[in-house]
């Protein structure tokens, strides 16, 4: 373990979580980079498909799925499926050639598609557990048996905080099915490293707020004046207790929970974004205002110097599972998420901030090319896309693929653990030397696995 | 030749220069391109334990055995049969295929006989990583327990803390004050903080067992046992649901958490606590109260909705021996599920001779949810019982299949709708582009008086179907900007194909389709429920008004039917399956599919042989108990012994409370530890008596100011106790003594407190949780909700409710002073403690005074009364100003943290 890390981990007892001031002057103070070599990219924006978008729908055309539409699948299934498997059933969408690379799209993504020569596709991602819950938890922790600390919990210890008055790690509308707070949990890892949420995948985005920010009405007037005695009398423990740093440290967490109920709400305003902003994300029709307010409240959360931004696309139906009725599932998700998702490309990259921002977009799994009941299709963890762009990734790139009919991954894989092997790479982070001592052993997010995919780091 | 290469694996033969040859122009680039990387010795960690950088390394294999390389046979050799991808368990690389050429060239070589000219190297990556269990038994915690003498006249406790000290030319600091340790034992013993009364007459006690007295007050008090059994479920990892993929409410583990708090009330001896736990089904005459000790093993989050329900029956075997393991012997188990343990003398045969015994057991009952399947539980209820709930439960499928049933009705009624308007959706979409907003596209839908969200597909639909057979005329007539022409040509179609379709229908009522090729499509795109007309699956988006409020009251009906309906009389717990098998195959990698050599149910070879012997008609976890809590079991009682000391004074003898192994810390007080640990034992495994050893010493008296002059750097975490560590309240602490101050805390103890019924979900998709905390109840019996748990429980270090914990955290973070700042609970309370104060005293010093006493257990300091004063000045009389002044002493320091 680096002497930052070492550091971090005694101070992390005793650390301010949400910006944690003390704590990151102290790390400056050690007068090193964090990171354990060049970063490529600063921050993450995660956009996170609930339920398993199809890869077969949308990035990953398969032509013979077309031709031998309705035939039986002429290879083995996996010796566990979620589900019954019917015959194969070819994409109702057509795939369209877009931009310099000339990468396929399909007509579920003609906004994603206008910024093709900016993503890097993954085709070859494969992850372990077929069920919702397991694949959510192996994807946003690398563990689908054990509760341990998110990926962006492991961001936020290995870099720490680039703002004052903002939490580190912020997860907007995340469901709480399927793993729930464990998905943004910092397990043992030091609390400040843990996303905080903002609403809930079942309400609108537009009342998303983090809890208890709101001061009640009969204090909110006095209440700097209480937060003051409240000061004098902290102070008078620290002087009587010089040695226990915590109390010193509580000081502070008061004065910046305080300055939070400023800034939290401030970088939730919209009111300051112009008409043709809020319109490029979409917010102005109501098909694509909750998930772009999302998106940029996610841009205005990194403009602030968060590090991780979860932007969640689900709902009461899960989404993107579409068991049947594929067609008009996929259909309404795409047509809720396309236009915001181009606009937040977009937007990031008109203002310089797409070179170092990392935007992730996946699910917890991809979809069968066999069909389910007709018309749907079932979980798919063993071949599907993820993408990526800006934040060093090369773009206009498929990387890997699946075999001719995209049932499993088959070329240039990337597991769950390789994914995130990758993602910590081009933060700068070695995964692994980025561990963690607990419970007598140290631990890491991709465990014992984990390669970087060299080829997509432009 | 290749024949005998095939029976002598290792074996260096002479290889003629052509295979040299070969093996150097073909196969070691081939070897080195794709494999190395993992499977090369240089490497500490070869992946699979296969090294490929000798030939014998590579001939011996890795943890799938000699098959690699099978001289002469590539279809039976490994090798090629994870180059060639076919096996989904088992393909290399892992991350792309070899190419054709390349696998021919690996079966050509091993057709062969695999000749390898690289000369040997020697290594030993085989055999254990970490400690033999020979080497093992020397190790610190292994050891049996070593017996010291103590003079007589001094506290053991002070003879060997004092000892230690001064080894170091270090001297303890001087006593607290009274007021100190009374707030210190009180919160410690109960959780709560020390009343005014109690105060004054301890205060007014000046005899030499005061303390000592105060100590059996409290130790008989039952706030003891909510405080004490809380640590125990700390260890238990216990929660009110399962919360690891699907969150489905364990409804009856309060009474496991009952059983506990009980436990600690009568002080059952901690052998029997831990026989219970893991065997109480299995004991002679095991009654309610031992089978639902079991819930110990079933508490664990599990997997639910794995298909795989072998790899599951494993999983939880892994939990339950890793939580068993860390609970009573400080030891992590589960580390040696795919190898033998990388540092404790614990083999992998070990770990799956102890899940033999496991294997035997019932982790799941017959029912299921869907996917998810049900844990297993002990039934109690009674015959009348199940008569009586059963009409309870009809009435919640009937509830739900209402809400259902409404659902489908008006889904039906929209497609109609919608069908019988077919032709009206397209000429709308006439109007404008699939890329419009919602906004314009309802402009036009009001026109047509259409479904917005419909129609609003619909067109999107019609921008995916240019080349569709039914639809390429709309396009046409789009194209020439002919709206009527195109009404009427599709109003044509539609309705012959209608009239045909019902027609046929008379005739066959079974006909799914029209056997007209022409008409058939068009038919077919009006009841594609998933097509053109497509109605939202989200019946926010589909459904009027009316018919939403009308089916969200049914849903609702339904989920406070369930949630409010009585459960079976039943507990969590384990019994033993019908089958008991004697033996369990060592699992490659920790991997059900890669099974190995059967190994018997068995103690860890470490212990040495041990006269257990595992009857054939029972599982055999009994004996494994009693062998735990056998005085001869060198962990049991050190464990216990150290998690006690612990939770006294924040810090254990062993700090890494769950791992006495040989990454745990060593004991900072050795000698201690063992001495208390057998007396401990002598003195019948009593928690109560070791509590009441612990704090009439003279260390537990200490002040927790450090001596002057003595400075950090000798012993700067303090594990000498040179003076008595600062420590902030837990979470329930901080909580109930909110509550208790303020004069608001609901004593009831015990009772079921998950408001959800038995295996219902505590939040499906909607990520709705509607458990509530407005309960004033203590903390211990409010519901743990594993996924989401209460602010309170989460902001301030409550542990992770899946592993067991001994030692809690305790961290500083914004989000707690939000929690002290804005949340009801801390507003009500100081309006509470507030009136409280305000009713009992006149003056402001007296009032000031009394809130000191009741917060901090003490007077104010001069300083302290001027600062509160100088604050109250403002508005003396404002009930106002007292809110904001008791809620500062709240969340004050001062009240948080115990000297």
């Amino acid at each position: 373990m680096s002497p930052i890390l070492q550091r971090r981990q005694f101070l992390g007892t005793a650390a301010l979580g949400f910006g944690q001031v003390a704590f990151h002057s102290l790390l400056a103070s050690d007068g090193a980079g964090q990171s354990h070599f060049p970063a490529r990219a600063k921050r993450v924006i995660f956009l996170f498909m609930k339920g398993g978008p199809s890869h077969i729908d949308t990035f990953d055309p398969k032509p013979l799925l077309d031709r031998d539409h309705g035939k039986p699948p002429p290879f083995e299934l996996p010796r566990v499926t979620f589900a019954k498997q019917g015959n194969l059933l070819k994409s109702p969408w057509q795939f369209h050639r877009y931009g310099e690379s000339g990468l396929p799209v399909s007509d579920l993504f003609p906004h994603v598609a206008q910024c093709i020569d900016d993503l890097c596709i993954l085709r070859g991602v494969h992850g372990t557990n077929p069920a919702h819950g397991g694949a959510m938890l192996k994807l946003h922790t690398g563990s689908d048996t054990f509760v341990r600390p998110s990926m962006g919990s492991w961001i936020v210890y290995g870099l720490g905080s680039e703002n004052r008055n903002l939490p580190s790690f912020v997860t907007i509308c995340p469901t709480l099915a399927h793993g729930g707070v464990n998905n943004w949990g910092s397990a043992f890892l030091p609390q400040y490293c843990q996303g905080t949420p903002m609403g809930t995948a079942s309400a609108s985005s537009r009342e998303a707020k983090v809890k208890h920010i709101t001061p009640s009405a009969s204090i909110s007037s006095d209440q700097r004046k209480q937060l003051d005695f409240l000061g004098k009398l902290n102070a008078q423990s620290v002087r009587e207790n010089p040695e226990v740093e915590a109390m010193n440290a509580r000081l502070g967490s008061f004065e910046l929970a305080y300055r939070m109920q400023t800034s939290m709400p401030e970088a939730q305003d919209l009111s300051g974004e112009s008409a043709a902003t809020q319109k490029l994300y979409g917010v102005d029709d109501p098909v694509t205002e909750d998930f772009g307010r999302q998106c940029l409240l996610a841009r205005r959360f990194c403009e602030r110097g968060v590090r991780f931004v979860q932007v969640t696309h689900s709902d009461s139906e899960v989404q993107w599972d579409q068991h049947s009725n594929l067609y008009q599932g996929h259909t309404k998700n795409a047509a809720e998420v396309d236009k915001p998702i181009a606009g937040l490309l977009k937007d990031l990259k008109s203002r310089g901030m797409l070179e170092d921002t990392l935007v992730i977009w996946g699910g917890e799994f991809g979809r069968t090319p066999t069909a389910q009941g007709g018309n749907g299709r079932d979980h798919n963890p063993h071949g599907f896309t993820v993408w990526m762009a800006g934040g060093g990734v090369k773009g206009g790139r498929a990387y890997g693929a699946t075999d001719d009919y995209g049932y499993y991954a088959e070329r240039d894989k990337m597991h769950v653990h390789d994914l995130h092997a990758t993602i910590l790479h081009l933060l700068g982070l070695n995964h692994e030397t980025l561990t963690f001592r607990h419970a007598g052993r140290d631990f890491r997010l991709t465990d014992v696995h984990g390669t970087v995919a060299e080829a997509i780091l432009a | 030749m290749s024949c005998l290469l095939g029976v002598v694996p290792g074996f260096a033969t002479e290889v003629s220069p052509d295979q040299a040859e070969f093996f150097e122009k073909k196969i070691r680039p081939l070897l080195a391109e794709n494999c190395f990387r993992c499977h090369d010795a240089t490497e500490k960690d070869v992946k699979g334990g296969l090294s490929m950088h000798s030939p014998s390394a590579f001939r011996r294999g890795g943890d799938h055995g000699e098959r690699i390389i099978v001289s002469g046979k590539p279809e039976e050799s490994l090798l090629i049969e994870a180059v060639r991808y076919q096996n989904r368990d088992l393909q290399m690389p892992p991350k792309s295929p070899l190419s054709e050429s390349e696998i021919r060239d690996l079966e050509t070589w091993i057709e062969m006989g695999a000749p390898d000219p690289r000369s040997e190297v020697e290594d030993d990556l085989r055999g254990p990583t970490g400690m033999d269990p020979e080497e093992g038994r020397n190790f610190w915690s292994f050891r049996p327990l070593q017996k010291s003498v103590v003079p007589p006249g001094v506290h053991p406790v002070d003879h060997f803390i004092q000892a230690r000290l001064a080894e170091k030319s270090l001297k303890q600091t001087t006593p607290a004050s009274k007021e100190t340790w009374l707030r210190r034992a009180t919160f410690d013993l109960t959780g709560l903080p020390p009343t005014p009364g109690e105060i004054e007459a301890f205060l007014a006690d000046e005899t030499p067992d005061a303390e000592t007295r105060v100590v059996d007050r409290l130790l008989a008090s039952p706030d003891y046992a909510v405080r004490w059994g809380r640590h125990w479920l700390d260890v238990a990892r216990y929660a009110d649901s399962n919360g690891l993929d699907e969150n489905l409410a364990f409804a009856n583990a309060w009474r496991y958490r009952d059983y506990v708090i009980s436990s600690f009330n009568e002080d059952k001896p901690f052998d029997q606590f831990l026989i219970e736990q893991i065997a109480g089904d299995l004991i002679e005459n095991p009654d309610r109260d031992t089978l639902v000790a079991t819930g110990f093993l079933a508490l664990g989050a599990r997997v639910l909705a794995e298909p795989d329900r072998e790899k599951l029956e494993m999983d939880v075997i892994d939990e339950q021996l890793d939580t068993m393991g860390k609970a009573f012997l400080g030891l992590t188990l589960g580390c040696a599920r795919c190898h033998d343990h990388k540092f404790d003398p614990i083999l992998q045969s070990d770990y799956f001779s102890l899940a033999a015994i496991f294997r035997n057991s019932r982790n799941f009952a017959e029912s299921n949810t869907g996917a998810i399947k049900h844990w297993y539980e002990h039934d109690f209820s009674s015959e009348e019982e199940k008569e009586r709930l059963k009409p309870i439960d009809e009435a919640i499928a009937e509830a739900k299949k209402k809400a259902r049933t409404h659902k489908n009705k008006v889904i039906g009624a929209l497609r109609g709708e919608a069908r019988s308007k077919a032709v009206d959706y397209l000429v709308a979409s006439f109007e404008f582009d699939a890329s419009a907003t919602l906004a314009t596209v309802s402009e036009v839908a009001g026109k047509y008086d259409l479904h917005p969200r419909i129609l609003y597909h619909a067109r999107r639909h019609l921008d995916n179907s240019h080349g569709d057979k039914v639809f390429q005329t709309w396009w046409k007539y789009r194209e020439k900007g002919d709206q009527s022409g195109m009404r009427e040509f599709y109003e044509e179609k539609f309705e012959t194909a209608v009239l045909a379709f019902s027609q046929l229908q008379k005739e066959n009522s079974k006909a799914k389709t029209l056997p007209d090729p022409e008409l058939e499509p068009y038919r077919a795109a009006l009841f594609d429920n998933s097509g053109l007309l497509a109605v939202p699956a989200k019946p926010e988006h589909a459904f009027s008004e009316i018919d939403l409020a009308e089916y969200h009251r049914l849903s609702e009906e339904a989920r406070l039917l369930e949630t409010e309906a009585p459960d079976y009389s039943s507990a969590m717990g384990i019994a033993d399956g019908e089958k008991i098998e004697d033996t369990l195959p060592i699992h490659i990698r920790g991997n059900h599919l890669s099974p190995g050599e059967e190994v018997p149910r068995a103690l860890p070879a470490v212990f040495g042989e041990k006269d257990v012997r595992f009857p054939s008609d029972a599982s055999g976890r009994l004996e494994l108990a009693r062998w735990m809590a056998d005085p001869s079991n060198p962990l049991t009682a050190r464990v216990i012994v150290n998690r006690v000391w612990r939770w006294h004074f924040g810090q254990g003898l062993v700090s890494t409370t769950e791992n006495f192994g040989v990454l745990g810390e060593r004991p900072s007080h050795p000698e201690l530890l063992d001495w208390m640990a057998g007396w401990f034992v002598e003195n019948g495994w009593s928690i109560k008596k070791l509590n009441r050893l612990i704090m009439t010493s003279d260390t537990y008296r200490l002040s927790s100011d450090p001596l002057p002059g003595i400075r950090s750097e000798v012993d700067p975490e303090n594990r000498l106790l040179s003076h008595f560590p600062v420590r902030r309240l837990e979470a329930e602490a901080i909580r109930d003594a909110i509550l208790h101050v303020s004069g608001r805390l609901d004593r009831e103890s015990g009772g079921k407190s998950i408001p959800l019924r038995n295996r219902q979900m505590v939040f499906n998709h909607t990520s709705k949780d509607h458990t509530s905390y407005d309960s004033l109840r203590r903390t211990a019996f409010l519901p743990v909700v594993r996924n989401h748990l209460y602010d309170w429980l989460h902001l301030f270090d409550y542990p992770d409710p899946t592993m067991p914990t001994g030692n809690r955290a305790s961290t500083v973070i914004a989000p707690q002073a939000l929690l002290l700042m804005n949340s009801p609970l801390m507003t009500d309370s100081s309006a509470a403690f507030a009136s409280r104060i305000l009713g009992a005293a006149e003056s402001t010093e007296e009032r000031v005074d009394l809130a000191w006493q009741l917060a901090f257990g003490r007077l104010p300091a001069a300083g302290e009364r001027d600062l509160a004063i100088e604050f109250l000045a403002e508005a003396p009389d404002s009930p106002h100003q007292w809110n904001l002044f008791c809620q500062s002493l709240l969340a004050s320091n001062q009240f948080v943290y115990l000297q």
